[in-house]
């Protein structure tokens, strides 16, 4: 690639956390800016351009007016990644659509509640077409950090198609479930180096499940280990609940 | 080779001065468990350790190791082979770790040598120590015969009481002892001990499997369609934590990455699972074991039988450590008797 690619930063419903670790790899990475031109990142600088064949999308789309935005990105970008969970599975926004969507614009707004036009959150690519995904909350910098260079490679980005269990007993961490907790990493997208077993808590599920998960068996396990059916759904919708919505749906939640 | 015996009382006098001249390893407790850690002293060590996490076969096949450093200039490539590996003493390896690098041993050393395996091999110092009573629930190394070891290790430690006696197999492990006055020459009374110690160890240790390890080939030739294989993938969450536990597992991934320049890089090899969903997808997307129940199939016959076949050694030695980790309670134990068992009366 001759000229340096421009590319721009973009945010939905979220709490724009995967962008500050954006940030943080262009300071533990500042030759990036040799390599590509940012054009767009609110976060970051005031420029505006709307020149760009990169778009990194952070964020859930939650009301109608996102979608025409989405669709403008979609339209100027010749590659568009969603950036963290809140892109790539709807996020932790998604845990309302379990809910009654008035009841829950009461709870969160009151008697303010009709002045905001939310609905059923839902991953970027219920949108639009993406090319790839950046998963986690928030996202992984080295996971990051490969990415641009695959992208600058002309390759395609590759995340793990394995569990966090791998990364984690690479790491020879003792097992949650052994410490008295449990844990969603046996049916987790790995990529994060199991950062949260390695600091001695339960995977939450934030990368998004492994093709072809065995949650019938993970439900089984989180039984004998004390979990209630009501404590197991609250774990399997905090970040999974748009997986587990689709999944219910077609009865294999 | 020889016979000398080592103090308890000295043994911080030994890994102080092992500490000097090498990198010393050894088993540690962290959370409950044990793993196998860098020593400083001997107050970190503990001997008497039921199992590790991951066996020692990690300092001669690394979880991530880099292979080779390349750049081109866009005219020529260039790549240098990484070798890093500094002398290392691992200390209080389990006799069934032991066996394992025995077939680890072949398996990169027959036909072609791997050159990062073997120049870890020669700069390890293997220290074995004999098992005097069972360690985990899992284990079943007397089925295996595994509990015991004659060869395969530098030095071997045996606990006698108040001392070790110390089982001088190589020059590497006699270099380990070279001016340490207080490993003494064995007396009478030593060896009496140490003859009492071995014979009286055997009849804590149970025999597991309700058949005889030499069958086990066999058996699982039989076995081949045998339904407890999809009762296993029902249960098993493919996480990969059995191999990646396993003594004797050693298969990896390769992968490049660039730096920025896009224009140099380096090759690494990373721990690979055959229990993972894609471990077994080639080219065109064809996934030749797509299913938990192949998978599950294809490690026990790997251990029992594959192994046997092309190395002349079980794939498995008994340390119980893939049955400790699986959270849906695979082991090998249970898996190998139910064969055995459902095959008898299907004989019936």
């Amino acid at each position: 690639m001759s000229a340096k690619p421009k590319v721009a930063f973009f945010d939905f419903t979220s709490c724009e956390g995967c962008q500050l670790t954006v940030i943080d790899s262009l300071q533990t990475h500042p030759e990036i800016l040799d390599v590509i031109d940012i054009v767009c990142f609110r976060e970051a600088m005031s420029e505006k351009g709307d020149d760009y064949q990169i778009a990194f999308i952070e964020g859930s789309c939650t009301r109608p007016s996102d979608e025409p935005v989405m669709k403008a990105i979609r339209d100027r970008a010749e590659l568009v990644v969603a950036l963290g969970a809140c892109a790539h599975l709807g996020g932790i926004n998604a845990i309302r659509n379990r809910f009654d969507l008035d009841d829950v614009r009461q709870y969160v707004y009151g008697d303010k509640a009709e002045w905001y036009e939310t609905y059923q959150a839902r991953p970027i690519k219920d949108v639009i077409p993406i090319d790839a995904v950046l998963p986690g909350c928030p996202i992984d910098r080295r996971e990051f950090v490969a990415a641009l260079k695959a992208l600058l490679q002309g390759r395609a980005i590759q995340i793990p198609d394995y569990p966090v269990c791998v990364e984690c007993k690479l790491k020879e961490n003792i097992c949650v479930y052994l410490r008295g907790k449990t844990c969603l990493g046996p049916i987790t997208r790995a990529g994060c180096d199991a950062i949260c077993p390695t600091y001695g808590d339960g995977c939450e599920g934030c990368r998004g499940l492994i093709p072809d998960p065995n949650i019938d068996s993970l439900k089984q396990i989180l039984s004998e280990h004390g979990l209630n059916p009501e404590e197991t759904l609250a774990k399997m919708t905090l970040f999974l609940n748009y997986q587990t919505m689709e999944r219910e749906a077609v009865d294999d939640g | 080779m020889s016979f000398k015996v080592i103090p308890k009382v000295a043994m911080p006098e030994w890994i102080e001065r092992l500490c000097t001249g090498y990198r010393v390893v050894g088993p540690k407790p962290l959370h409950g468990q044990h793993i196998f850690g860098d020593i400083q002293s001997a107050v970190e060590l503990d001997l008497g350790y039921p199992t590790t996490v991951i066996p020692p076969k990690k300092y001669l096949l690394p979880q991530r190791e880099e292979l080779i450093r390349f750049k081109t200039d866009g005219s020529q490539v260039h790549v240098e082979t990484v070798i890093e590996a500094k002398p290392t003493v691992v200390l209080g390896i389990h006799t069934c770790d032991l066996h394992a690098i025995q077939l680890l041993d072949r398996v990169f050393q027959q036909g072609y040598s791997d050159q990062h395996y073997q120049a870890h091999r020669e700069n390890t110092y293997l220290v074995s120590i004999e098992c005097l009573q069972p360690c985990i629930p899992h284990s079943f190394c007397k089925s295996m015969g595994t509990l015991s070891v004659t060869n395969g290790f530098d030095l071997h430690l045996t606990d006698i009481g108040d001392d070790y006696a110390v089982d001088i197999e190589t020059k590497k492990g006699a270099r380990l002892l070279d001016g340490f006055s207080a490993a003494r020459d064995v007396t009478d009374e030593d060896y009496r001990l140490f003859n009492r110690v071995l014979s009286d160890k055997w009849a804590r240790f149970p025999l597991r499997l309700d058949f005889d390890i030499t069958e086990l080939p066999s058996l699982l030739s039989v076995s081949y369609e045998n339904k407890l294989w999809d009762e296993l993938g029902e249960r098993c969450l493919a996480c990969g934590m059995c191999t990646n536990v396993c003594p004797t597992c050693y298969c990896f991934n390769v992968t490049d990455e660039v730096d920025f320049t896009l224009s140099a890089g380096q090759r690494t090899r990373v721990w690979d699972s055959c229990q993972l969903d894609k471990f077994a997808t080639v080219s065109g997307g064809h996934n030749f074991r797509a299913s938990r129940a192949q998978r599950q199939r294809h490690r026990f016959f790997r251990k029992g039988k594959y192994q046997m076949e092309t190395y002349g050694l079980l794939g498995c030695v008994g340390c119980g450590r893939c049955g400790q980790a699986c959270l849906a309670d695979i082991n090998m134990v249970d898996t190998l008797n139910d064969l055995y068992h459902r095959h008898a009366n299907d004989r019936e």
